[in-house]
């Protein structure tokens, strides 16, 4: 930062700030804390239903030892609650009882599948889940506590562009690089392993709100005007196509579909909030459609995953290896479940392949039924409100662009993951947002919900406006 | 143990419990916490008003003759008709600088500006000081007050030294960035 803004912090607040800062403390009552209190009194609730209900319907009895690590989770969400009334009154109630009903439904449903498989021990997929959403809940605690003010992110963009970076070259490495299911992008350390995209998305969302603060004016204001539209000019394109290149470098390297969009739209969203320019979303819309265009026709994966979304009915698609199988057992499962769905434990959403992670949505759809999944998309469409409703209230220009992109991040994810799995779209390798097992994704939402409840904290009692950098 | 009707109604409660978790998530946010700062009118403002100890500002006359009725009504036609009483600002617009027609509402509360991040309205530049000035309500009239700023403040041009209060649509200039008071 400048030296200017340094001496701003060194000089002692003067006795009538003081005073009004300790007023505007007591004025505020904690309306927001007890309202997410009870909300999350009932978040748990339903989560301990979830699991109770899961056993019921699978082993016809309860099992209290799984009950009370559930109940540990619990637990340590009402400390989030505490340190949350402690260090940022002001946040939003909303986002942390949404973050553990959606978590719990998803650990519910690993569980089911693990009873299924009869898995067990560390080699339960639920085990670790419920590992890694202790680990993901104490690394947001640890977020919203020592993260006490999000412009301090905007003097390190470039650093976390470097991290991001890193962080999507690592699976590259050879060693530690890991290829799943014929996609790159993990990396493994003995029996662990771990997306780092899943944590770049972070970064990336950091380091494009704090280049876009300072670089839209030139972004925004110059160009020609060509079909209603003002196109920028051409020397003002380098950041679109480096982002462009990396997109395509994912997809061709890593063979990931899902991310290289992700990042892509990430950047788009973020590009056009920021300018308030069509041209922007229409030529990126442009270049990454004619990318996965040439990929489609060049790389087999891609067209394979084309031909599964358009025909997968046809048998030799069905029948192919990463072919259509998978989709086609999805959409049987849904259609089982119909309206109500089966019955948590009464489905068979085991028979469908990596049911606990990619195809987490259609388990739930096959056993919660549509008024299940339109209870979580609901709940996934409120979660996404919240963070564009606090960039859209954010009083500083970094803040609002950093809560547009981690809201938008979540949603195109989810929009990514669903619309795969219903065909919507075709079908990519990406992670459903908090329900799907794997900790990557877990330690990453759950640090986007904190650095949403830090930033909606700060609007609340930071300032009305700012003007400036 | 259970039977399947039991698991059908245990079936059917979760989902409504489900429900009724995003329901009330939906109802808890229809007051939508951010904002909705309530605009005051009391009638006693009314009568604090008349007794302003400042001169009345040209550009918003307190209370309006009412001999020159006829030419007051044509001038007056842009702002919505209210009660004389209510002639105090309700938002600050920003008319000059990086955030040109930016608008903050303004409540009962004195609004302060500075470079300092605990100020309300935070300007950064290489004019404005760490606690600037600050805008608060005297005799029901917003008036500015300079905190022994370097560079100055200056309301309609004119260096402020003393609060002095703030007419509507007078721009008052903090280093790049100039705002107007408005109805």
């Amino acid at each position: 930062m400048s030296q200017a803004s340094q001496t701003a912090v060194n000089e002692p607040p003067t006795t009538t700030t003081f005073t009004e800062t300790i007023k505007l403390r007591l004025r505020t009552p904690a309306r927001f804390r007890n309202l997410e209190l009870a909300l999350l009194v009932l978040a748990c609730g339903i989560v301990a239903g979830a699991v109770a209900l899961v056993q019921l319907g699978a082993l016809d009895a309860l099992d209290p030892q799984v009950l009370s690590l559930a109940g540990g989770l619990g637990l340590l969400v009402l400390i989030f609650h505490i340190v949350l009334r402690i260090t940022a009154p002001n946040a939003d109630p909303f986002l942390l009882p949404i973050a553990t009903v959606l978590n719990g439904l998803g650990i519910a449903m690993i569980y089911r599948l693990d009873l299924a498989r009869n898995d067990q021990g560390w080699g339960a997929a639920s085990v670790r889940q419920m590992v890694w959403t202790a680990l993901a809940i104490t690394v947001a605690v640890l977020v919203v506590a020592f993260l006490r003010n999000h412009r301090v992110l905007a003097r390190y963009r470039f650093i976390a562009m470097f991290v991001a970076i890193a962080l999507l070259l690592l699976p590259m490495l050879p060693g530690i690089g890991r290829e799943v299911n014929g996609a790159r992008v993990w990396i493994g350390l003995g029996p662990f392993s771990f997306q780092p995209g899943e944590i770049a998305k972070i970064a990336l969302a950091v380091f494009f709100a704090g280049y876009l603060v300072s670089a839209r004016d030139s972004l925004a204001l110059v160009g020609k005007k060509f079909l209603f539209l003002q196109f920028p000019r051409v020397r003002d394109l380098g950041p679109i196509i480096v982002i462009w290149l990396v997109a395509m470098v994912v997809l061709v390297f890593q063979r990931d579909l899902g991310t290289s969009l992700l990042y892509f739209g990430l950047f788009l969203c973020m590009i056009y909030v920021a300018t308030g320019r069509e041209s922007w979303v229409i030529l990126g819309v442009g270049l990454f459609v004619v990318g996965g265009l040439v990929a489609s026709q060049t790389l087999s994966y891609v067209e394979g995953r084309f031909n599964a979304w358009l025909d997968p009915f046809r048998p030799e698609f069905y029948e192919q290896q990463g072919g259509s199988y998978q989709l086609v057992q999805g959409l049987f499962g849904m259609a089982h479940g119909g309206l109500i769905g089966t019955g948590l434990g009464e489905g068979r959403p085991n028979l469908v392949p990596l049911a606990e992670s990619d195809y987490i949505v259609a388990s739930l759809g096959e056993e919660l039924g549509l008024a299940g999944l339109f209870a979580i998309l609901a709940l996934y469409l409120l979660f996404v409100s919240r963070g564009f409703r606090i960039g859209f209230a954010g009083g500083d220009d970094f803040g609002k662009l950093l809560g547009v992109g981690l809201a938008f991040v979540v949603a195109f994810q989810i929009f990514i993951v669903i619309g795969g799995v219903t065909r919507v779209i075709p079908l990519t390798g990406l992670t459903t947002p908090f329900l799907a097992a794997g900790g990557s994704s877990l330690v990453a939402n759950w640090i986007i919900v904190a650095l949403l409840l830090r930033l909606s904290d700060t609007i609340r009692s930071g300032p009305k406006l700012v003007v400036g950098p | 143990m259970t039977s399947e009707l039991t698991l059908l109604v245990l079936q059917l409660a979760f989902l409504a419990v489900l429900w009724l978790f995003v329901f009330g998530v939906v109802y808890a946010l229809r007051t939508d916490l951010f904002g909705q700062r309530v605009r005051r009118l009391p009638a006693e403002q009314q009568q604090v008003a008349a007794s302003a100890p400042f001169p009345a500002p040209a550009a918003a006359p307190p209370m309006p003759p009412p001999q020159s009725a006829p030419t007051e009504i044509v001038g007056r036609q842009t702002p919505p008709p209210s009660q004389p009483g209510s002639q105090r600002a309700t938002r600050l617009v920003i008319t000059s600088g990086a955030r040109e027609g930016v608008e903050i509402p303004l409540g009962n509360e004195p609004l302060t500006i500075g470079r300092s991040s605990e100020s309300d309205l935070v300007i950064r530049d290489d004019y404005t000081s760490t606690h600037h000035a600050r805008l608060m309500l005297w005799k029901n009239e917003w008036a500015i007050q300079d905190l022994d700023s370097t560079n100055g403040t200056f309301l309609d041009g004119r260096r402020v030294t003393l609060p002095t209060p703030v007419p509507l649509n007078t721009p008052v200039k903090i280093g790049t960035t100039t705002f107007e008071l408005r109805r």
